[in-house]
């Protein structure tokens, strides 16, 4: 049929490219030119001749045959056919060529290998294994070895294999309109470096992203040496600058704080969303998740801020607060606590603090758990924070007794401490006072991050020559007159730094696509060495580092292996001390209450597009928000009552004023949002050349300042009566929707319910899954299972899993989903295989959140597969519940008898945009499903089947723990495990036995495979009857 | 027309099954006129009208093909939505048909003669109608055009028999063929009458070839007769395993709203009820521009609304058992199903609706004032119509959008292309029933003038009808 004709155009098409591609290790000049061309093609979307068709007489078919005559075409066709089968080996061309003998070691076509990298989101990296195909990279797990990611992975890191294939990437140097080669770039930038030596290079400036590269520090040390006029300025959108800020005036240096919540019993999270964004965010996770296990150790979790994030949603209580009372908040803490015998705060006593607009109970609570847990207690604070609130929490953390033991102060890595708005605010003052010739910039897009009283775009005009290295053509390159393409991370050569120090290399999977340029080579161009090459660069960088004695090209290979430089981690600063009267002196001026009235603006980092950078991804853009489940999209978000006060509904679009600024932006009411406040997430409104992020939200930098980079207070709304529709995935459902008095989807209890054995949830939890004693009635006698030698399952544990969503993206990657689009989603047609689900209970004003994370269950009796007409949905001997795609006609009926909607339909041909380019970050392990063909979770079978192969050859079984699903390889939290049931001992079967575990609907009798745990909240005793008042799911509105 | 010398009436009802007096040649006369007549302007008109509406069919199915599934308005929960429910309503309003032409032979009811054409026609292309959806809904149609028939295929795979949609592609598919047959023999001697009365060679080589050699001899008709009570006894289980075999596509499920044991009477009830408003909705303006008010009697009218009352009250019986089972049985989602979703969620429009049209207007038909009303009975069949597409609709959709897991629950709205691929089909099916009319004749001939003879000899009958 002609599916299958188009079917092997493709495969043809695909190979032919695949083949082209400038991999490691092959000649890399033919590759370049090639790419051009395929680029071309891509972008005219026009085929090349005949001619071109099969490049370098890969076979023999004659110019003029192919296309024209029906022999030619079946000749093409049933070649490519029979290379698909048997490899290119069946017809010789006529030229002579040579076998593949000597192919790279550990090279099996077929088999991927995996690399050890690493990547740094505001610099500091995450140690990364990233899997390769026949030299194109195409999945990203964490290095187990790493000590930052543990093994895990962000959402962020996940598309990094996206990104990295990105059409859209800047792929020409230029300047202006005139395209340069890079040598032309060099021997330019020499002359106007010879120009600038003459005067110390007095107009030389760097803008650049903060980073922790050991090599980049030394370029700059370099550069600096040669032009000791010239300044290095380091800016992030999403800066973190109030921490260091903060130790400095609380221990007297800048000092960066590194949290250990391992051993923390109580944790305050003040506007920190530590289990959601920052750079120890995935060890964090997993350090919370470790304490999260029920017992009299488990950690509890005070949350105070202004809109719910995924630190909140995991929270055991819960404060809303607006983000300029979190200082009044602590100031008030600490004098509770001077006055109970902390005597190290008394100094600290007297500071103003506002009136209180919380609980009082709260803060009781908070300050007794704290003071109980002297020593084992935390308080983070957040990056939105003022340096005094770090200060102060600083100086509170020292007096609790916590330095050294859930909190440490450690040198700051990057190279430069303060990356907000002050120093690029220095660098704009510069710039306006003409003193600024030659400004390079490798920061990403700051002309889109700056604060907007800057006008930075503005500002560029006036700076002679403008360098930008950016991985796109977006806001800054516009403003810029010299553009440099920028390498991507897995096609540069680098190294970076963990938050503790420890240094990774960074090692390229694949050659640039599209010649970028790495950093590290525009900065070398500055001293002379821009043909050197990063890798030349980066060896000889480390070579004298002395790091290696002896063998060190031995060991170079071993920390590239590694993913990590033994030895490298940094010391924390022992015996810091707090001056509490000097703080005192400096604070009071500092912690004047801000009593400006009004509605107060709270702009976000974005947990799908960060600071914009990945408005171009159309799997982070389509990733549901991890607590408004939004895609496509970002919105003003309040709280039902502001948003009453305002009269304005969901999608309702308002005029936000602020400073004499305005932007147009849609509402949207959500759940847990403090009162007069409006958060606005950056990242969205993009206005560069990306195809993807183009016309997607609205920009909310553009209300923001430099004196009021996170927080301003005194903005209006109004409502202009236009509306939007949103693309939302999940509404704001009860837990007992409708009045139904059916159990609640998802489970959740307290922690001294799981540790009675005779409470009432045991009694419950047991009618939730299957009794031996007490089975289901049912019609067909279960399948035994016992004699297989593997029975697959799954257990999620809703105690651990924090709504993070980097699953969902590691899934898309592993099992090459598509995305559909923000049309398609708001028509409910998403096509991500796990869905986060997100249940509210309680009050709409402060709800507590439980997160269920739900893919294909695996039913042991699964209601899809009798229904399916055509035997495309079958059960395997080990109980996978299987899609033969091939066979399925899209009848949907396995979708509608789904008892948990987890089926997912390609209701349109979403793959047939996909560039040439997008082709090649495909798993080759899993099909590419077209138009009309159901797919959902297949408990990653590429992977079993792989493993079962790998350990047959060896003659043994697969042992538990070997074999990991995507979604549980990318789990920061450990939430997720999988296993055989078979094996009594494996981690599945001991969750399986747990007592929390339910199975989702049990009453129907599915005999799901997957299952899960409980949630537990640990709630404060003193605090439970409150928090009970609040936690019936009893509730009326959706 | 001509002018009534004797009433022909039926001994158990004063109304006449015949209203007057003829011989074989003015029935014969009357009864093909409308075929030998040349197309009027009305016919045209509606010709017109039908065919856009096919016009749109094409595009939209056209478009469905070349885009995917997409084009419509379904998604995931909501797998299925106006194909499904095309297809049901359709295949619905065919057992009008069914149960007109093979049950009411069976049990000898005289009052069936006048009206069996028109219901079989009208059975035969609504299943055309019905039998175009199963195929286009599914993602892949190339492929479900044959993987759902059993044939040996060389990779040793056949249709899953556990599937009540493979029990539907033999149901439809049987169903299909067995009305394609009634219909055409029983239209075997009026061919041949047309063949004998046609003006023109042509037509009387078409007629002459489908009449397959009528020559209207005793052994002719005795064949005719048993062949013809045979495929009524063949087609009498179709009236009942037809729907049932649907209903199963949705009891066999283990959604709420579809998992309920009643539905294989309740979907029959359904099936007669629609199709005798359907085949009402068309026979009061056929009867009056085809000039047919002498065969098709206010009797004929009146036992239909009787039929419709009858079956409305087996479907109130069936809504009023899912919401009494709902409530009973204690399964929560299937009372937050009934008593909210369908009651109060956002398709709560179409659930009264429904309830309006199917359990309220058939109440009317108890008082003979209305039932003998012909604007009172024609609009009521439409407004069951349109019920029972209701019905079918909160079957399908509404049970579908909120299922169990609240995460889950989407809404739903049609598309352009839904739209067009309903309106289309009503289109198809007027185009294909416009033709008919034209081609042959809308009554069976040769059973009405059976029918006189039948009357005319009955000796409880007497020369005008009057019963002793």
């Amino acid at each position: 049929m002609s599916c299958d004709d188009n079917h092997e155009a493709r495969t043809r098409d695909r190979d032919r490219r695949r083949r082209s591609l400038p991999i490691a290790g092959q000649a890399k000049a033919s590759a370049k030119t090639y790419w051009t061309s395929a680029e071309d093609r891509a972008r005219k979307g026009v085929p090349v001749g005949a001619a071109n068709e099969f490049p370098g007489g890969t076979f023999d078919v004659k110019p003029g045959e192919e296309g024209t005559t029906r022999r030619g075409f079946m000749q093409v066709a049933s070649l490519s056919t029979a290379m698909a089968a048997v490899g290119a080996a069946c017809r010789k061309p006529p030229q002579k060529i040579v076998p593949f003998v000597n192919r790279p070691e550990e090279v099996t076509p077929g088999n991927p290998l995996h690399f050890a990298t690493a990547y740094a989101l505001d610099g500091y990296a995450s140690g990364l294994l990233v899997e390769s195909h026949e030299g194109r990279p195409t999945k990203i797990e964490g290095n187990p070895a790493h000590p930052q990611t543990l093994g895990a992975t962000t959402a962020f890191e996940q598309n990094l294999v996206l990104s990295v294939y990105d059409d859209d990437r800047a792929k020409q140097i230029r300047a202006g309109a005139r395209p340069l080669a890079w040598r032309t770039f060099l021997a330019e930038a020499a002359v106007r470096a010879n120009t600038l030596a003459e005067n110390r290079g007095a107009g030389l400036r760097f803008l650049t992203a903060p980073t922790t590269s050991p090599l980049l520090a030394d370029l700059r040390r370099r550069v600096l040496e040669r032009f000791p006029g010239a300044k290095f300025v380091s800016y992030a959108s999403l800066a973190d600058d109030g921490a260091a800020e903060g130790a400095k005036l609380a221990f007297g240096k800048p000092l960066v704080p590194r949290h250990k919540v391992a051993s923390a019993n109580v944790i305050l999270s003040l506007d920190a969303d530590f289990l959601g964004e920052g750079s120890e965010q995935t060890r964090l996770s997993r350090e919370f998740a470790a304490r999260r296990e029920p017992s009299r150790q488990m950690s509890r979790l005070y949350v105070a801020e202004p809109a719910l994030t995924v630190t909140g949603a995991m929270a055991d209580h819960r404060l809303r607060l607006r983000g300029s009372e979190v200082g009044d908040f602590l100031t008030s803490l600490v004098s509770m606590l001077a006055s109970r015998g902390l005597t190290a705060l008394a100094p600290l006593a007297s500071l103003t603090h506002g009136q209180r607009q919380w609980d009082p109970r709260w803060l009781v609570a908070v300050a007794t758990d704290l003071e109980r847990n002297r020593g084992n207690s935390l308080v983070i604070v957040g990056r939105r924070q003022p340096t005094a609130v770090h200060a102060l929490a600083a100086a509170l953390n020292a007096a609790l007794g916590n330095l050294g033991n859930t909190v440490e102060f450690a040198a700051p890595l990057t190279s430069d401490t303060l990356a907000g708005a002050a120093p690029l605010a220095a660098l704009a003052g510069d710039i306006a006072g003409g003193a600024v010739d030659t400004l390079v910039i490798t920061a990403p897009n700051p002309v889109y991050g700056a604060p907007a009283d800057l006008k930075f775009a503005k500002l560029l005009e006036r700076v002679p020559n403008t360098i930008y290295h950016g991985l796109y053509e977006d806001e800054t390159a516009a403003a810029c007159k010299t553009i440099i393409p920028a390498a991507h991370p897995l096609e540069s050569w680098s190294d970076l730094r963990a938050t503790d120090g420890t240094v990774s290399i960074v090692q390229p999977l694949i050659a640039p696509l599209w010649g970028g340029v790495q950093e590290a080579d525009v900065l070398a161009a500055f001293v002379g060495e821009g043909d050197v090459g990063a890798h030349a660069l980066l060896k000889k960088f480390w070579q004298a580092q002395g790091k290696a004695p002896g063998d060190f090209e031995g060991n170079w290979e071993r920390w590239l292996a590694d993913g990590i430089v033994p030895g490298t981690a940094t010391a924390a600063e022992a015996g810091l001390t707090v001056d509490g009267n000097a703080l005192a002196q400096a604070l009071t001026p500092m912690l004047a209450p801000n009593r400006q009235q009004g509605i107060e603006i709270a702009f976000a980092g974005d947990a799908k597009v960060y600071d914009g950078r990945f408005a171009n991804s159309v799997w982070l853009q389509e990733l549901p928000h991890p607590i408004t489940k939004l895609t496509w999209d970002n919105a003003a978000m309040l709280s039902e009552k502001t948003a009453a006060a305002l009269d304005v509904e969901d999608g309702d679009i308002v005029e936000i004023s602020s400073r004499d600024r305005r932007i147009d932006a849609p509402v949207l009411r959500v759940p847990g949002h403090v009162d007069d406040c409006v958060t606005l997430p950056l990242g969205y409104g993009r206005a560069g050349a990306e195809k993807v992020a183009e016309g997607i939200g609205f920009n909310a930098g553009a209300l923001r300042v430099s004196e009021a980079f996170w927080y301003d207070r005194g903005v209006t709304l109004a409502k202009t009566g236009r509306k939007v529709k949103f693309s939302i995935t999940q509404d704001h459902w009860l837990m007992a929707p409708d009045g139904r008095d059916a159990p609640p989807p998802a489970v959740e209890t307290s922690l001294a319910e799981v540790l009675d054995p005779k409470s009432h949830f045991h009694q419950e939890i047991e009618e939730r899954r299957p009794n031996p004693e007490h089975p289901l009635p049912f019609i067909h006698k279960p399948v035994d299972y016992s004699g297989q030698q593997y029975k697959w399952a799954m257990a999620i544990d809703l105690n651990k899993c924090t709504g993070c969503s980097a699953c969902v993206v590691a899934c898309q990657s592993e099992n090459n989903i598509t995305t559909v689009g923000k049309e398609n989603v708001r028509k409910g047609r998403e096509m991500q295989w796990i869905r986060i689900d997100r249940y509210y209970t309680g009050t709409f004003a402060d709800p507590e959140v439980v997160i269920q994370p739900l893919a294909c269950v695996h039913c042991e009796t699964a209601p899809c597969e009798y229904v399916c007409p055509v035997n495309a949905t079958v059960h395997s001997d080990e109980g996978l519940n299987e899609m033969v795609y091939n066979r399925c006609i899209g009848t949907r009926y396995c979708s509608n008898n789904c008892p948990y909607k987890v089926r997912r339909f390609n209701y349109l041909n979403y793959v047939k945009d996909y560039t040439a380019a997008r082709e090649l970050g495909m798993n080759p392990d899993v099909t590419v499903r077209t138009r009309g063909i159901m797919e959902k979770c297949t408990y990653c079978v590429q992977r079993i089947e792989r493993k079962r192969i790998s350990t047959r050859i060896e003659g043994r079984a697969i042992q538990d723990g070997e074999l990991e699903t995507a979604c549980q390889q990318g789990c920061p939290t450990r939430a997720i495990v999988f296993g055989s049931l078979n094996d009594s001992n494996s981690k599945v079967s001991q969750a399986h036995a747990d007592p929390r575990r339910y199975d989702l609907l049990h009453e129907i009798g599915t005999r799901p495979r997957t299952v899960h745990l409980a949630r537990v909240r640990n709630p404060n005793p003193e605090l439970a009857v409150a928090a009970e008042g609040a936690a019936g799911p009893k509730g009326g509105h959706h | 027309m001509a002018a009534p010398q004797l009433d022909v009436r039926d001994p158990l009802e004063p109304a006449p099954l015949i209203d007057g007096r003829y011989d074989d040649k003015q029935i014969n006369d009357s009864l093909l006129e409308h075929v030998w007549r040349g197309a009027g302007k009305g016919w045209w008109a509606c010709f017109a009208v039908a065919l856009s509406l096919l016009g749109m069919l094409v595009i939209a199915l056209s478009w469905t093909l070349y885009k995917g599934i997409g084009v419509w308005g379904n998604n995931i929960p909501v797998g299925w939505a106006f194909g499904i429910i095309n297809f049901v309503w359709w295949i619905g309003i065919g057992h009008a048909g069914t149960l007109i032409s093979a049950i009411l032979l069976l049990f000898q009811q005289k009052w069936r003669t006048s009206i069996n054409r028109f219901a079989e026609a009208m059975t035969l292309f609504a299943v055309i109608c019905a039998l175009l959806f199963p195929l286009v809904h599914t993602g892949r149609p190339w492929f479900a055009a044959y993987w759902l028939l059993p044939y040996p295929s060389t990779n040793g795979i056949w249709p899953q028999f556990k599937s009540p949609l493979t029990w539907d592609v033999f149901a439809v598919t049987t169903y299909f063929t067995i009305s394609l047959l009634f219909w055409f023999l029983g239209l075997v001697p009026d061919l041949a009458a047309l063949r004998d009365s046609s003006q023109s060679k042509v037509k009387r080589v078409i007629y002459g070839m489908l009449a397959m050699g009528w020559r209207g001899s005793g052994r002719h008709f005795a064949e005719y007769k048993w062949s013809y009570v045979l495929l009524a006894g063949l087609s009498t289980p179709l009236v009942l395993s037809v729907h049932t075999i649907v209903s199963f596509d949705f009891a066999t499920s283990v959604i709420p709203g579809w998992h309920t044991t009643i539905f294989p009477p309740y979907f029959v009830a359904g099936a007669v009820f629609s199709g005798f408003a359907m085949v009402m909705s068309w026979m009061i303006p056929a009867r009056r521009f085809l000039g047919l008010k002498h065969v098709v009697t206010m009797k004929h009218l009146e036992n239909m609304n009787k039929v419709m009352l009858v079956t409305g009250m087996f479907v109130s019986y069936g809504y009023l058992m899912e919401h009494f089972i709902a409530w009973y049985s204690g399964d929560p989602y299937e009372f937050a199903q009934f008593y909210y979703t369908r009651m109060r969620g956002p398709m709560a429009g179409v659930y009264w609706t429904m309830i309006f049209c199917n359990v309220v207007v058939p109440q009317i038909f108890w008082f003979k004032k209305w039932r003998t009303s012909i604007p009172v009975m024609w609009f009521a069949s439409l407004l069951i119509n349109v019920g029972m597409w209701c019905e079918r609709f909160n079957i399908v959709v509404t049970s579908l959008h909120r299922d169990f897991l609240p995460s889950k629950w989407e809404d739903y709205a049609p598309t352009w292309v839904d739209l067009s691929l309903f309106a289309g089909t009503i289109g198809l099916f007027s185009t294909l029933f416009l033709l008919f009319l034209k081609f042959v004749p809308a009554v069976a001939v040769t059973e009405v003038k059976e029918l006189r003879h039948e009357l005319a000899h009955d000796p409880t009958v007497d020369a005008v009808g009057e019963t002793h």
